[in-house]
């Protein structure tokens, strides 16, 4: 069957067609045994009101509304191959949760079903995040997810010429910032040696950098050497205290 | 209308002392007493029953009462806080966190800005998914166990940190499995009460909630100092963009208010314009989003480009002829302002200055437009819209900025760290330091900075 018969019009991938029907009821159900998903799930009216406010619906061929029918529906197949791609064009903004009628959240369903996706390492999800490495590099070593250095003219050539300007001189322009927020070129502000190992073990405890090892192996050795060589450093300065 | 009438209408107070309603709903709410109140009703039971401890609002905080959706007084501390800082604003524009302390420094307000924090994260989990809810649960409570620790209550400054933090609140209030799955973690980092207990801040507030307590404050500076300084801000159109997250997750914890838009808008932001005499003008897309996505505005930039330009910045354009787009989020204040260049390869060039409430009321009330709000960052045309508020000496300001880096960047060039130290001494003492959670001032805000190790 090529897409939908009530308005999914994406033919079903042959990745997902190739995937073991047991299998793809697997990843839902691991969907639908998230603890949100009942919080996010509660019936629908079927009125697109949802899809009409989402500005998503407007650039992409993406609906919320799909996805709370295909819940509803049960369409294992459906939900299984939006989990490759279709689910990455949803922006997080939540306009569907505030206006849906009966306070179903879609962008909180999408949310789960990334996580799903990412967890389960699938392939579409390795590539599509690909150019976010930098903010997984960023956040998962420093705590903070945007620098200053981070917006490099030659990667935002359309931001404009003002971006070069921005750059030029920007370890004195941030130093030349009369108040102590800001001052550090590498992360947002200087987020303490302390605060960045608490983080870690957030990471560590709740399968963060596990998650992040099947994803991208690359760019998880990357990060496990900042992190070891961060709590060596900790070890160092709390043995030399005592 | 000041706070007084506000005042007068705190009527009921529940047993707890976390829900305060007025004698009569201010303007038209269904279910006005019942929709989100049960999360403190919850609060207060699972702190009778030893599970949390709310870190409470008092009297040293300053509170001032402010409306939400659905009714319930919110109370938003104004004084001794804790500065949950972000990493959009001091990462990207600096200008917004400079304009929050600048005001907090002349209202003589008590603050701490700290580097025992990390961001929320939630930026990384809306965009890739690599996180889950007890991660999120375990930074935002590691966080604001931190701030409890200090004495001070959190402010937080950026609206994705603001709505994830309500959001994740709201799971861990309504979910034992969440709740038993952090405990462990935080007890690991030593986040709990001596007596096992999770630390949850009595009300979450943005920094946003804060400019518009502080809103009447503002404008009797702006009288003050700013009309002093020639700046009229009277004739400038400005159209108010909300952040989602600040006022789509978690809906009924946002300020409403009756003289703002008959309460059928969010207040803050367009409260502080009205408040400064600005004229705040409508448009048909106020409700879109800004087009950031998280991801897209890093892998989809058409995306952000075409939904910012078309359906937000083409509208405000044509359709109000605004001088200013006014936002308060990081990522919304990027997405307007980054993307308008582009725009002039199709012919939709519609240049509109952009920039977030405290930084415009900072102007209004006379900060340095480089110095202190830092505009030099901004991609947007701000001029045109400096020389509408009367601040028309900008080129000789941006000059002596411009200068001052210039001489930073040769002292360092050349190695002269005294002489550099010695200018910013001098260059500091511009605003009071910040101070650490020792409590001790630091020597030079500046010269302690990791910048001059490396």
């Amino acid at each position: 069957m090529e897409g939908h018969p009530y308005g999914y019009n994406i033919p079903i991938s042959e990745k997902t067609k190739a995937v073991p029907w047991e299998e793809k009821v697997r990843v839902i159900e691991e969907v639908k045994s998230d603890f949100r998903f009942k919080e996010y799930l509660f019936g629908c009216l079927n009125c697109g009101v949802c899809t009409a406010s989402c500005p998503s619906n407007r650039f992409f061929d993406y609906s919320p509304r799909e996805i709370v029918q295909r819940f509803l529906e049960e369409d294992v197949e459906v939900l299984y191959d939006m989990m490759h791609e279709y689910i990455w064009a949803c922006s997080q903004c939540f306009t569907c949760w505030i206006r849906c009628p009966f306070v179903n959240n879609p962008g909180g369903l999408v949310a789960i079903m990334r996580e799903v996706a990412v967890r389960n390492a699938f392939e579409a999800t390795k590539d599509l995040l690909k150019p976010y490495g930098r903010v997984l590099l960023k956040v998962m070593t420093t705590g903070n997810q945007l620098s200053a250095d981070m917006l490099q003219p030659d990667f935002f050539p359309d931001w404009g010429p003002k971006m070069a300007d921005n750059m030029e001189n920007l370890r004195a322009k941030r130093m030349a910032i009369p108040f102590d927020v800001g001052k550090s070129v590498k992360t947002a502000w200087e987020v303490s040696l302390e605060t960045a190992i608490e983080m870690y073990t957030i990471w560590r405890e709740t399968g963060i950098f596990e998650m992040l090892e099947k994803l991208d192996p690359n760019l998880y050795n990357v990060i496990m050497d900042i992190v070891e060589e961060n709590e060596e450093r900790y070890q160092e300065l709390y043995a030399e205290e005592e | 209308m000041g706070h007084a009438k506000l005042d007068s209408k705190w009527g009921y107070t529940s047993p707890g002392g976390l829900l305060r309603y007025p004698e009569e709903p201010p303007f038209p709410v269904k279910e006005y007493d019942a929709h989100y109140d049960h999360i403190f009703e919850m609060m207060e039971e699972l702190e009778a029953k030893g599970e949390i401890l709310i870190h409470r609002i008092t009297e040293e905080h300053q509170p001032v009462p402010v409306y939400t959706r659905t009714g319930r007084i919110k109370l938003i501390p104004t004084n001794k806080l804790w500065h949950h800082k972000s990493c959009g604003q001091c990462g990207n524009i600096p200008g917004y966190p400079a304009s929050v302390f600048w005001f907090m420094n002349k209202f003589g307000l008590d603050y701490l800005n700290e580097p025992h924090q990390t961001s929320c994260t939630a930026w990384n989990y809306h965009g890739s998914g690599t996180s889950n809810p007890v991660a999120l649960a375990a930074v935002w409570l590691r966080n604001m166990h931190q701030a409890w620790k200090t004495g001070y209550y959190p402010l937080i400054h950026c609206g994705t940190s603001f709505g994830s933090y309500k959001e994740t609140r709201e799971q861990l209030i309504m979910n034992k499995e969440l709740r038993d799955a952090v405990k462990p973690i935080l007890k690991k980092l030593g986040r709990l009460t001596e007596d096992g207990r999770i630390v949850i801040p009595q009300e979450i507030v943005h920094y946003s909630e804060w400019v518009h307590a502080m809103r009447y404050r503002i404008a009797e500076l702006y009288q003050k100092e700013g009309k002093a300084k020639g700046i009229d801000v009277s004739n400038v159109r400005v159209a108010i963009h909300n952040a989602c997250h600040t006022y789509k997750m978690i809906a009924d914890d946002y300020p409403y208010d009756p003289e703002v838009f008959n309460g059928q808008r969010p207040a803050a932001s367009t409260a502080v314009m009205q408040a400064l005499g600005a004229q705040v003008v409508d448009y048909s897309t106020w409700y879109d989003c800004c087009g950031f996505g998280f991801r897209h505005i890093l892998t989809e930039r058409e995306f952000t480009r075409s939904f910012a330009i078309q359906r937000k910045l083409k509208v405000i354009y044509e359709e109000v002829k605004a001088d200013v787009i006014i936002t308060h989020d990081t990522g919304c204040t990027t997405t307007f302002e980054k993307n308008q260049w582009i725009g002039k390869a199709h012919g939709m060039y519609y240049p509109v200055a952009v920039m977030s409430d405290v930084m415009f009321a900072a102007l209004a009330c006379g900060a340095h437009p480089f110095k202190v709000v830092q505009l030099y960052w901004n991609c947007s045309s701000y001029e045109p819209l400096l020389e509408k508020m009367g601040i028309t000496n900008w080129r000789e300001l941006k000059k002596e900025w411009e200068d001052t880096v210039k001489y930073i960047a040769e002292l360092e060039k050349a190695g002269k760290y005294d002489q550099l130290m010695e200018f910013f001494k001098e260059y500091d003492l511009y605003e009071p330091y910040s101070r650490t959670s020792t409590g001790k001032p630091k020597a030079s805000a500046t010269a302690n900075m990791p910048l001059f190790k490396s």
